[in-house]
């Protein structure tokens, strides 16, 4: 559980809002039905045009554009860490790697030419470090392996994989859609053995956007940033196809944007942190964060992780305060 | 609909009020479990430090498996305290001394050639100390001629801040004792030979002198390690202090800890994610196949705290008041609910602990790609810790210490003016 102790006293310098004077209402219903569900059947859809032109076309060139769409969508989903995604959301996304897994199983599957490369099915037990969006992104980007051939087997290896991650989006929409919502709105009620309540699933909710922003803060925006030492461009998420940036907002909206569908009520602070968080990216002139080695450029970024901050500070506000909850034990509470 | 607080604040009411003076008591019982349990890992510790002693002196198969089965035996109490981590950052702060992992081990010692070289993130995964008495970290020529617990401690751990660069602690030592577990997801762990640590023509592997020196230097700063935290703990310690200042901050950090360690630690990051990469060395003890008895120890020590109970590697037992009494005066019920949570979860890793040590079915062999048994084991350590996170997060909630976090502990001293 993340305590938050400076905060604390920041909300306590804060105009109080009476948590109980009126009792204040929450949607869950509202945040799967604006939000989350429409994120993961968007995720499936465009993974599955995704599958579809490498199934017409394998290369690199005829696949980044298809491969972005499908990135912009997930990440409107992507810090969600509970039911389907709990063990769902790491074979789609795992990052960071910091042990190189990544390219080494890639590399491994194609000097071998490992049969398991051809089948879609049978790719689900592949290690999670060549599965789903960033092993396709140093397929499509990375000088080491984006110049194969049709025809080629790292040419089917990500047929299969762009197969496989489709197969995983649908496998997310359908648990989302036909379980985990319900279990979501049912909470409270008779044999619902996850949630006793329904503040229970408020609170799983508003610890994954709280989570997600605390990670694109420390971990999106902190890694690349290093030390003023020693920045370290090459830890940035995604930064081959210099998307890093355009990440950061995607999951920073995403965190918000199931913010204001759990609360019916305005969030006045929160939505200006954002609209501020969008026009201090445009500062960023380096939009894969690797000009961090450049002090003017290195403050730009530190900017935006304080803002991100900032973000998740209004939300704490206007939504943690008036609800009088706090975050729950997330998945990155680790090391 | 109906909200947290306003939950919350009902329990409260309905249950009677609680003295800090209880709270106090079952911080008590917290704060002597946790210095027992450093107490046990600094004696196993000496003892190891006697066993590597006794291999350096005279190498030989019988002093070397000696050796190992003295770090095997310092492992136990250890793992029992890593639930003290997160709560404390007197212990978070030092824990990465002792216990960090993973490891590019080639940056201590040979490897094989299958481990590769030096990484995107970690130019000096392969450094190797031992062979090096002179070599090149971060820009820095580093003077290596005398293997020493300050070369170790000030200059290779995390050297260029990288995590990988693990020189020292429990993981270090064990390579030194093992080396790499060259079986995959196949049965067998480390099988470094003793005549690693013969000085003289006989010598394998290369550096032998520098290699025992390696090791008797890391055993050295792990005993100084675990001698500081074992203070920090004992009566006027400055951890004990810290935990003891507020009650409710102490039930806080004995519930931090507790949830913590459960999901994000060892349900996340050491048990489900070493399961998707498929990859053998994503096991704790992956040197010496002791893993299986790492997280059943991790475990056992989420269960302590709550039980206010620890049986000492002597057989004693260190008990008092505790959350669970605590948990029980507020709702009967929900302390039923953890009990019987935190026992579903050591059944589960008792299962792989079971099967590692009668079946023979190591834990790295659990973690091949498509094999069900290993990952049906797994899940169901994973499953019970993330099931035991929600009644922890109930239990934040019925104690009402989520309002502290919001106003300040002595708000709870009158709860019923929030609705006034």
């Amino acid at each position: 559980m993340t305590y938050r102790l400076t905060l604390c006293a920041a909300l306590l310098a804060a105009p109080l809002v009476a948590p109980l004077a009126a009792p204040a209402q929450a949607g869950v219903p509202e945040a799967l039905s604006a939000h989350i569900l429409p994120g993961f059947a968007g995720f499936a859809q465009a993974t599955e045009t995704l599958a579809g032109a490498a199934q017409a076309d394998c290369t690199a060139a005829s696949l980044r554009e298809p491969w972005m769409h499908a990135f912009d969508r997930w990440n409107a989903v992507a810090d969600i860490h509970i039911g389907p995604s709990e063990t769902g959301a790491l074979p789609v996304a795992f990052w960071p790697d910091s042990r190189g897994f990544t390219p080494k199983t890639l590399t491994r599957l194609i000097t071998g030419e490992e049969e398991v490369g051809r089948d879609p099915v049978a790719y689900a037990d592949v290690s999670i470090a060549a599965r789903g969006l960033y092993p396709l992104e140093f397929m499509l980007y990375d000088p080491d392996f984006w110049d194969y051939e049709p025809g080629s087997y790292a040419c089917t290896l990500v047929q299969t994989m762009t197969r496989d991650l489709a197969r995983q989006a649908a496998a997310l929409d359908a648990g989302w859609e036909e379980q985990f919502a319900d279990v979501l709105r049912t909470a409270g009620q008779e044999g619902n053995a996850t949630y006793m309540g329904e503040d229970e699933a408020v609170r799983a909710l508003y610890t994954q956007i709280l989570t997600g922003l605390e990670f694109t803060a420390d971990t999106r925006l902190g890694r690349p940033l290093g030390t003023f030492e020693r920045p370290r461009p090459t830890r940035a998420e995604a930064w081959r196809s210099g998307r890093s940036l355009r990440n950061v907002l995607q999951d920073s909206k995403g965190a918000y944007d199931m913010a204001a569908a759990l609360a019916d009520w305005d969030l006045p602070q929160s939505k200006a942190a954002l609209d501020r968080l969008y026009e201090l990216a445009e500062r960023v002139e380096e939009p894969s964060f690797q000009a961090v080695d450049d002090p003017s450029e290195r403050l730009h970024v530190e900017i935006l992780q304080q803002q991100v901050r900032a973000l998740s500070d209004a939300l704490e506000l206007e939504i943690g305060l008036r609800l009088g909850i706090q975050p729950g034990f997330n998945s990155g509470d680790g090391d | 609909m109906k909200f947290l607080t306003t939950s919350a604040l009902a329990l409260t009411i309905a249950a009677p009020a609680l003295a800090d003076t209880d709270k106090a008591a079952v911080i008590e019982t917290y704060a002597d479990i946790a210095q027992a349990g450093y107490e046990d890992s600094l004696s196993t510790a000496k003892a190891l430090q006697d066993a590597v002693a006794a291999l350096v002196a005279a190498p030989s198969e019988d002093t070397l498996v000696a050796a190992r089965e003295a770090w095997l035996a310092a492992r136990n109490p250890y793992q029992q305290t890593e639930v003290f981590r997160f709560g404390n950052p007197i212990v978070d702060d030092w824990e990465g001394k002792v216990n960090a992992w993973p490891l590019d081990e080639g940056l201590i010692d040979y490897v094989d050639d299958s481990y590769g070289g030096a990484t995107d993130e970690n130019p000096f995964a392969a450094s190797n100390v031992i062979a090096n008495p002179t070599l090149e970290l971060a820009g820095q020529e580093v003077d290596a001629s005398l293997i020493t617990p300050e070369l170790i401690a000030d200059t290779l751990n995390e050297a260029d801040g990288i995590e990988t660069n693990v020189a020292r602690g429990y993981h270090a030592i064990e390579f030194l004792l093992w080396g790499q577990d060259l079986n995959g997801t196949e049965p067998g762990a480390g099988d470094r030979p003793y005549t690693d640590y013969v000085v003289g023509a006989d010598c394998t592997g290369g550096n032998c002198d520098r290699r025992a020196a390696y090791l008797t230097s890391a055993t050295q700063l792990l005993v100084s390690d675990l001698e500081e935290m074992a203070a920090n703990w004992a009566e006027g310690g400055a951890a004990r202090e810290e935990v003891s200042a507020n009650a409710d901050a102490g039930i806080v950090a004995m519930l931090t800890g507790m949830g913590s360690l459960s999901y994000g630690e060892q349900a996340g990051e050491r048990m489900r994610l070493g399961l998707m990469l498929n990859d053998p060395e994503e096991e704790h003890d992956c040197f010496s196949d002791n893993t299986h008895n790492s997280h059943f120890y991790d475990g056992k020590g989420i269960q302590n705290v709550y039980l206010g109970s620890y049986t000492r590697v002597d057989g004693s037992t260190v008990e008092g008041p505790s959350l669970s009494d605590l948990v029980a005066e507020t709702s009967p019920e929900l302390d039923e609910e953890m009990k019987g949570k935190l026992d579903a979860t050591m059944a589960a890793l008792g299962a792989i602990k079971t099967a590692a040590e009668e079946e023979g079915f190591a834990y790295d062999q659990m973690l091949e790609a498509g094999n069900e048994k290993g990952e049906a084991l797994i899940m169901g350590g994973v499953d019970g810790l993330i099931d035991q996170t929600r009644t922890i997060e109930r239990i934040v909630t019925a104690l009402s210490l989520e309002d502290m976090e919001f106003e300040g502990s002595d708000s709870l001293d009158n709860p019923n003016a929030v609705f006034q």
